[in-house]
């Protein structure tokens, strides 16, 4: 299926005949009136910022009658959204961007099913810690058309800051090499992340395989040559079973070492930082198309069933003659 | 039996110790009990008569003395202080805590380098004092203490929010499990025990948790505890009519006592390998591809973020404290540059020169970004440099790399020297070492050495290291 933009017509014809307001997450209808909404008319980015809706009727008459190129609304809350003054909280947000990707395996110009094949599996990872070691629950999945967005509702996190969020960033991608040295009473031991099998060491782990896993003789890593990567690539089959110790030492302690932390650097990049620790960012409304690429921008019910060329793609494509 | 409240003077205990003082009448008063636990300490080294504290008040400055002189004086002499880790004095102590605290609070408020100053140095304090404990007692006493200060034993980590933001601690220090912190053996080993194989489960909770993860907590939540102390003074303190002269009083000693090493040793270093980074005039021979890149100007996007986020920062650190990462102690610009002059006079017009640069030149049509700059800088968002506004934001510490990579890609241009490092201002140490060696030996071989005692950038070598909340806002 090829993903080409959505001309006015068809945007049209999906807001009159497919979009329903019912589409809306909740999430968002329950606090319409303190989030910020904005727009994009002409496909340039949103320049149509500070709009306010009253109520979910309005907000389904200006879609139906504008029929946006595309739809966003703040993560933020605030006492008065049209001036983005008075923020209350803002949800705590993770983009993970196909396109993106550092380690890509498709090598795509755009956006394939591999590669949101890639980036639906990082995400599950990234929802897991979230759960699992972070204790969040109130977690909504969103398709946005090129990748897939972590929205996190617990009212534990979504009045903390930029700076407490970046950590929660740091430790469920995995950016920091967990430290290997411990000491008890007085004596020195060694501990490597993957005899941990629980707390961050895991993450990181976790991390690490599935980047080692994916690695390309092609692909750049920082502070890693070319050979390194290519023996990381021999001896990676070991990591299938978890053998971490072997794989380790055929690859030599040193070098482990530096592979390791290039990865680590790397997994920065597994999602947009910027989205992130911005307290303010507006964010594609659920439910709206994604005109760039004629898909729906979609809440997920279940991530592992979940197929964007199935469940995200609006009628009007199928209706295409060409 | 050693008081909880020599480690944490704002436990339970503490507060009684307070009470039953009662009023300030006695606080300049003699106290010959004091005197006499301190000449009779058997690690006490008295030179003079003069070192030995008579009242709360001499105590607390004494206090603050210890921690300036330790982190400055490469002289420093610890067994002239060892008073101050005697559980005898608690009493005393207590007395003296609460006496800085609500100084600072009524007279240099939250915001103040005074009370980052104060904060930092009951923390060594805690540390020094539990150093000197026999490891069972001291044991006890991290135990007991957190019970107190965390009054629940199931703890979710954004109980330590505050701690996370001021980065204070790591999250990936932590030891979590569906969102608690765990740091109970028993916890841990219900746990995480079905998992670990191959290995004690014990020995494992020894290693990761064990004394050490126990102790970081109590001490950076007794840290926290004091900032938030102080705060509360502060609060109280305007609405309130009238301070006490006593206070106002030892505000200012205190002051003279914090500024006299800054006069005298300049910053030191005592830490690690090698001497102190000089500050001194910048060389721009020793910029990095990047900031080489930067000052010429930038010609498209990125503009603001390459002059108030990434050159405001390298600039005013490379001028005023090259030394930031390796000795990973946070400070202010006026710290290193008490009344501003090299700001005024070196740095801004550097910044504004590559800002100048820039096409359209940056403040032509963004104006606004001065006060950013200003802001980065640590002076709150404000038109001109105040010394008041001081602290309302942090003094950004330069972007690493990888940051500049991710967000400023156009600007990074490695070259060999890049390899080594993993932020522009360990480019920059390096490089002037490099150039100063070169000088002296007056040899052209640029091979340096690689036991030079640089280059760790511990503090943000990797990611996110300042909070840029400005970045990118569409
Ligand atoms: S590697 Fe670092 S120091 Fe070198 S040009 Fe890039 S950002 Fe600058
Ligand atoms: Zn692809």
């Amino acid at each position: 299926m090829d993903l080409k933009p959505a001309n006015p017509n068809e945007r049209r014809q999906y807001y009159r005949e497919e979009w329903s307001v019912k589409d809306v997450p909740d999430f968002i209808r329950k606090s319409l009136i303190q989030r910020e909404f904005g727009f994009d008319h002409m496909g340039r980015g949103p320049n149509d910022r500070y709009r306010v809706f009253q109520n979910i009727e309005y907000l389904r008459k200006f879609m139906r009658y504008r029929a946006p190129f595309a739809a966003y609304s703040s993560v933020a809350f605030y006492h008065k959204p049209r001036r983005r003054d008075g923020w209350i909280k803002a949800e705590l947000v993770f983009d993970v961007d196909a396109k993106d990707i550092p380690l890509r395996s498709c090598g795509c110009a755009n956006v394939c099913e591999i590669c949101l094949g890639q980036a639906k599996e990082i995400v599950q990872g990234l929802v897991d810690t979230l759960s699992g070691d972070l204790g969040l629950s109130d977690i909504h999945i969103v398709y946005s058309g090129r990748g897939y967005h972590i929205r996190v509702q617990d009212d534990l996190v979504t009045r903390t800051d930029s700076d407490v969020r970046s950590q929660v960033l740091k430790y469920i991608v995995g950016s920091e090499v967990p430290r290997s040295e411990y000491s008890h009473d007085g004596m020195k031991y060694n501990l490597e992340h993957f005899t941990i099998p629980f707390a961050y060491p895991k993450v990181f782990t976790d991390r690490v395989k599935q980047a080692i896993l994916s690695l390309d003789p092609s692909m750049e890593l920082d502070g890693v040559n070319m050979k390194l990567i290519k023996d990381a690539i021999k001896h990676r089959r070991l990591l299938e079973n978890d053998q971490w110790g072997i794989f380790r030492k055929n690859i030599g302690p040193q070098r482990y070492a530096k592979l390791v932390k290039g990865i680590a650097s790397l997994n920065l990049t597994l999602v947009d930082a910027k989205v992130s620790i911005d307290l303010k960012r507006i964010l594609r409304l659920p439910s709206s198309l994604h005109s760039g690429v004629s898909m729906k921008c979609t809440l997920i019910k279940n991530l592992e069933s979940f197929d964007p060329f199935e469940d995200a793609v609006p009628n009007f494509v199928f209706e295409r003659k060409d | 039996m050693v008081s909880i409240s020599f480690l944490n003077p704002l436990s339970p205990e503490g507060k009684d110790i307070v009470r039953e003082l009662g009023s300030f009448e006695a606080i300049s008063q003699d106290i010959p009990e004091l005197r006499n636990i301190v000449t009779h300490n058997p690690s006490q080294e008295i030179v003079d008569d003069d070192e030995i504290p008579s009242n709360y008040l001499e105590l607390a400055l004494k206090r603050m003395e210890w921690y300036i002189k330790k982190k400055n004086d490469r002289n420093f002499n610890a067994r002239r202080y060892s008073f101050l880790a005697d559980p005898a004095i608690t009493k005393y102590d207590v007395i003296s805590f609460y006496l800085l605290c609500q100084a600072i609070g009524v007279k240099f408020g939250p915001n103040s380098r005074e009370n980052r100053v104060m904060v930092e140095a009951q923390g060594d304090l805690v540390q020094e004092r539990l150093s000197k404990l026999h490891v069972d007692e001291a044991r006890m006493m991290v135990e007991q203490s957190l019970q107190l200060l965390l009054a629940d034993d199931r703890v979710h980590w954004t109980f330590f929010e505050e701690l996370l933001s001021s980065r204070k601690i790591q999250l990936t220090d932590l030891i979590l499990d569906q969102g608690e912190l765990i740091l109970d053996q028993e916890d841990f080993i219900q746990r995480f025990g079905p998992k670990i194989q191959h290995r004690n489960p014990l020995s494992m909770y020894q290693l990761l948790i064990g004394d050490e993860l126990k102790e970081v907590i109590m001490v950076k939540l007794i840290m926290q505890a004091t900032e938030d102390y102080i705060k509360q003074v502060n609060e109280k303190a305007r609405i309130m009519v009238e301070p006490n002269p006593i206070l106002l009083e030892l505000a200012d000693q205190l002051a003279e006592v914090l500024s006299e090493p800054m006069q005298r040793y300049g910053y030191g270093s005592n830490r690690g390998g090698g001497g102190p980074m000089k500050i001194g005039p910048l060389n721009p021979l020793a910029f990095p591809p990047c900031v080489k890149t930067a000052m010429e100007g930038i010609k498209s996007g990125g503009r603001n973020d390459a002059i108030v986020l990434f050159m405001t920062p390298f600039i005013s650190y490379a001028r005023l404290y090259p030394d930031v990462f390796r000795m990973n102690v946070t400070k202010r610009v006026s710290d290193q540059d008490p009344n501003l002059e090299i700001v005024e006079n070196e740095i801004l017009p550097l910044i504004y020169e590559a800002a100048e640069n820039c096409q359209p030149p940056l403040f032509d049509d963004q104006p606004q970004e001065k006060v950013n700059i200003n802001a980065k800088l640590g002076f709150g968002m404000h038109p001109s440099l105040k010394l008041e506004h001081e602290g309302e934001t942090t003094w950004y510490t330069p972007m690493s790399c990888e940051k500049i990579k991710l967000h400023l890609p156009h600007l990074c241009k490695p070259d060999d020297v890049c390899k080594k490092i993993g932020n522009p201002l360990s480019y920059y140490n390096r490089m002037m070492w490099v150039l100063e060696h070169q000088e002296n030996e007056n040899s052209d071989d640029g091979e340096e050495d690689s036991n030079s005692g640089m280059g760790a950038d511990s503090l943000s070598d990797v990611g996110m290291d300042s909070g840029d909340e400005n970045l990118g806002e569409e």
